[in-house]
């Protein structure tokens, strides 16, 4: 992560700090809480750190605010509502309406070896369509490959809510350089455990005793809650490595 | 369409395992409260409450009313509660819930059917004029532990509460406005706190103040109402699963432990802000300059 420029709702952006195009016949892209205003105006709607990336040409601005609102390709975690019979019903958050998993987007599943999900089970899948006008879709297997790629129902654990802005630098694939996170890099020099990152705004995880999968919860959380850096966050570590 | 968050499977299993290890997700001991915060707004009469997550406020007002025609040396004091959308996505407004009918029943019987306010002390013209006294509770955070907040709430904001002082001659009535003459406090006559426990493994074990999510795991539920002197307003037990008499009477044991620690810190809170609002205290009264 560069120099972090933070931006007020309101505030134009100057144009000598836009990604300058590979090509200049490509458009630049605006991503959440930035409004183009013609002719050649960039202003924020939102408060919060301008990210820009150059080889992608885009800027946005990210904050850690606000309810989710499920967008494709995110990978989020959801508990199944109910089922039909050829769809799962799962809640992703409580506020949206109810997503659509069909009983055949697993890993191998047919009509006779489909997955049985009760009520309450937990799925960690990838959100095929979403739209303003229709429920959004889920699907817990690659639909190119058939491949589960980790999705699928998750058995055991606990799952931890975290901020929206947290969850997507946990997501991201160098955590430590561009989101400033080590705490989980930290706590599995110790202990061994598994997480799966909801963009929607929870954790799971699961460990191998209670005390355990609470301390890599509460170091998630206390992180989110007091944004800690890297070096505060190796310190909490520790501290809640002492206790077990 | 909201609804309520519900805990999956793997939280409900994950919690009652830590809990057969005397482990709460948030670190507490099982007799523990969340951490209380209690603060006041620029008038008299405002209180808002957070305990953990879960925030309440709650206003008093006063207006001049005629009594019912059955009591007529009793004033008249209703309580409001609002559960709007901004606290949980399971609650609607303008439509009444369970949770909401539960809950005024419980304020009902702690704080005004056990007689805490003396609502002979609100009439004014016997027959004629009284005090309608009226606390709003607003839900502004939900995350367990509502009844106990609502109840401090409320209890603190009429504490807290100034009424303006009146005067009857002749039968005249005359109301003082705050600068004639100070507005005096309401005649409370005890404070009842209410303290919820939650009961796991068929009975045999409780917690103190439940988040939501151990609310929603929780067997059942009872309510105790008790002052700082020792005396139960109302013992309520709701949600289904049995409990043994002797665990029952350790219940209310620990609940009277926790009335007298919310009681004090209810007390502290209320001392921190008169001292806060009495700025100069008596000098300032004395001084020359001072109009009155």
């Amino acid at each position: 992560m560069a120099a972090q420029t933070l931006v007020l709702p309101g505030e134009a952006i100057p144009s000598d700090i836009l990604p300058i195009p590979s090509n200049p016949s490509l458009a630049l892209k605006l991503g959440p809480g930035l409004r183009h205003v013609p002719p050649s105006t960039i202003t924020s709607v939102l408060a919060g750190s301008l990210c820009i990336d150059q080889k992608k040409n885009s800027i946005w601005v990210e904050n850690n605010s606000g309810r989710y609102i499920p967008q494709p390709n995110d990978l989020v975690l959801a508990i199944v509502h109910h089922s039909s019979t050829d769809w799962y019903h799962c809640a992703i958050t409580p506020h949206t309406t109810l997503a659509q998993l069909p009983q055949l987007a697993f890993e191998g599943a047919t009509k006779k070896t489909r997955p049985q999900l009760n009520s309450g089970s937990l799925i960690y899948a990838r959100v095929l369509s979403a739209s303003k006008h229709t429920d959004p879709e889920l699907a817990c297997c690659n639909p190119s490959t058939g491949k589960s790629e980790g999705m699928g129902e998750l058995k055991g654990g606990m799952v931890f809510d975290v901020s929206l802005g947290m969850a997507r630098r946990l997501l991201l694939a160098r955590q430590r350089e561009e989101g400033g996170l080590v705490v989980l890099e930290e706590i599995a020099e110790k202990v061994a455990f598994e997480v799966a990152v909801g963009r929607n705004g929870k954790v799971w995880v699961k460990s191998g005793g209670v005390k355990e999968t609470l301390l890599v919860g509460r170091a998630l959380q206390e992180t989110d809650r007091e944004g800690l850096g890297v070096e505060e966050q190796g310190r909490l570590v520790k501290k809640l490595l002492r206790g077990i | 369409m909201p609804r309520e968050a519900e805990p999956s499977i793997n939280d409900r299993a994950f919690l009652l395992q830590a809990l057969q290890e005397n482990i709460r997700l948030d670190g507490r001991a099982l007799d523990a409260y969340r951490h209380l915060d209690i603060s006041f707004g620029d008038d008299y009469g405002v209180a808002d409450v957070r305990l953990g997550k879960t925030r309440v406020l709650t206003r008093i007002s006063a207006s001049i009313t005629a009594p019912r025609p059955d009591r007529k040396f009793d004033g008249i004091f209703t309580i409001t509660t609002e559960l709007s959308p901004l606290a949980s996505p399971a609650f609607e407004s303008g439509r009444q819930s369970d949770l909401e009918t539960h809950l005024s029943r419980i304020l009902e019987t702690s704080l005004r059917r056990s007689q805490a306010l003396s609502t002979e002390s609100l009439c004014l013209v016997a027959g004629q004029k009284v005090w309608a006294l009226r606390a709003d509770i607003h839900v502004l955070d939900y995350d367990g532990g509502l009844i106990d907040a609502c109840c401090l709430s409320t209890l603190t904001a009429l504490r807290h509460y100034r009424i303006p002082d009146a005067s009857v001659k002749g039968g005249d009535l005359t109301v003082y406005t705050p600068v004639e003459r100070d507005p005096v406090p309401l005649a409370l006559l005890h404070h009842p706190v209410c303290v919820t426990l939650n009961f796991f493994e068929s009975g045999e074990k409780w917690l103190v103040d439940a988040t939501l999510m151990e609310q929603q795991c929780s067997e059942g539920e009872i309510v105790v109402a008790a002052n700082p002197q020792g005396e139960v307003c109302l013992v309520q037990k709701g949600g289904g699963g049995e409990v043994d008499a002797l665990v029952l009477l350790r219940c209310v044991e620990v609940a009277m432990g926790k009335v007298r620690e919310l009681g004090k810190a209810m007390d502290g809170a209320l001392a921190k802000d008169a001292k806060r609002r009495d700025k100069g205290g008596m000098s300032r009264e004395l001084r020359a300059e001072n109009e009155r």
